[in-house]
């Protein structure tokens, strides 16, 4: 049995390359059927706003990604609610179908699985 | 079934501790190294989190990174480490989160 990966992405979608190799990432796990779920925390939570302008800034829209992952068989995709909190966020802004966990949740989630890759 | 949590950046500028203190769960563990040990320095408001924190984990902290920045750490209750004890640590951890 495939060991499991939790992907936990931590950084702003036009802030340096993280997000971008999150994405990658999780799109090589879907292709090769690992068991992958993400986890959208701190910044990487802006990831999910809808109607961003990357070419503004002449950058490569990850949202085309982003909508591809459920397709690549990663399907367990999560938000840190305190994370959407702190930004004033709301879970229905968000462009992507995702869980909303608490703490408590997201500890479970990290015990669940065997290898974590924050980026 | 416990996570060893490794945070190199400063909680001064980064999110990592304070992200971290949130999601670690009873009886895991965290080590500072790099930047990080800064948490450690006596009365910031990074120590002051670290010692009021409820949660039951065990803290570690590079030794080199400790001694180079002149940190004190008698106030806190930490564990200092080689690099041959790092290295057993993540062995005996049933995952390791390396926070970036």
């Amino acid at each position: 049995m495939a060991k499991s990966v939790l992907l936990i992405s931590r950084h702003a979608p036009w802030a340096g390359a993280s997000a971008a190799e999150a994405l990658d990432i999780a799109l090589a796990a879907g292709a090769f059927d690992l068991p992958l779920s993400i986890l959208f925390m701190d910044d990487g939570v802006l990831q999910l706003l809808a109607q961003q302008q990357p070419q503004s800034l002449a950058q490569k829209d990850l949202s085309a990604n982003l909508q591809a992952l459920p397709m690549f068989g990663i399907e367990r995709l999560y938000v840190a609610q305190h994370c959407l909190a702190q930004r004033g966020l709301a879970e229905s802004s968000l462009a992507l179908a995702v869980d909303c966990l608490d703490d408590q949740h997201i500890q479970q989630l990290i015990r669940q699985h065997d290898y974590v890759v924050t980026l | 079934m416990t996570t060893l949590h490794i945070l190199n950046a400063s909680p001064m500028q980064t999110t990592q501790l304070n992200s971290c203190l949130r999601v670690l769960s009873a009886g895991d563990s965290v080590v500072l190294c790099g930047e990080a040990v800064q948490a450690l320095r006596a009365d910031s408001a990074a120590a002051e989190q670290l010692l009021s924190c409820d949660r039951a984990f065990q803290l570690y902290a590079l030794e080199e990174d400790v001694h180079a920045r002149a940190i004190a750490i008698d106030h806190m209750q930490v564990t200092l480490l080689d690099y041959p004890a790092f290295v057993a640590l993540c062995v005996d951890c049933a995952r390791v989160n390396s926070w970036t």
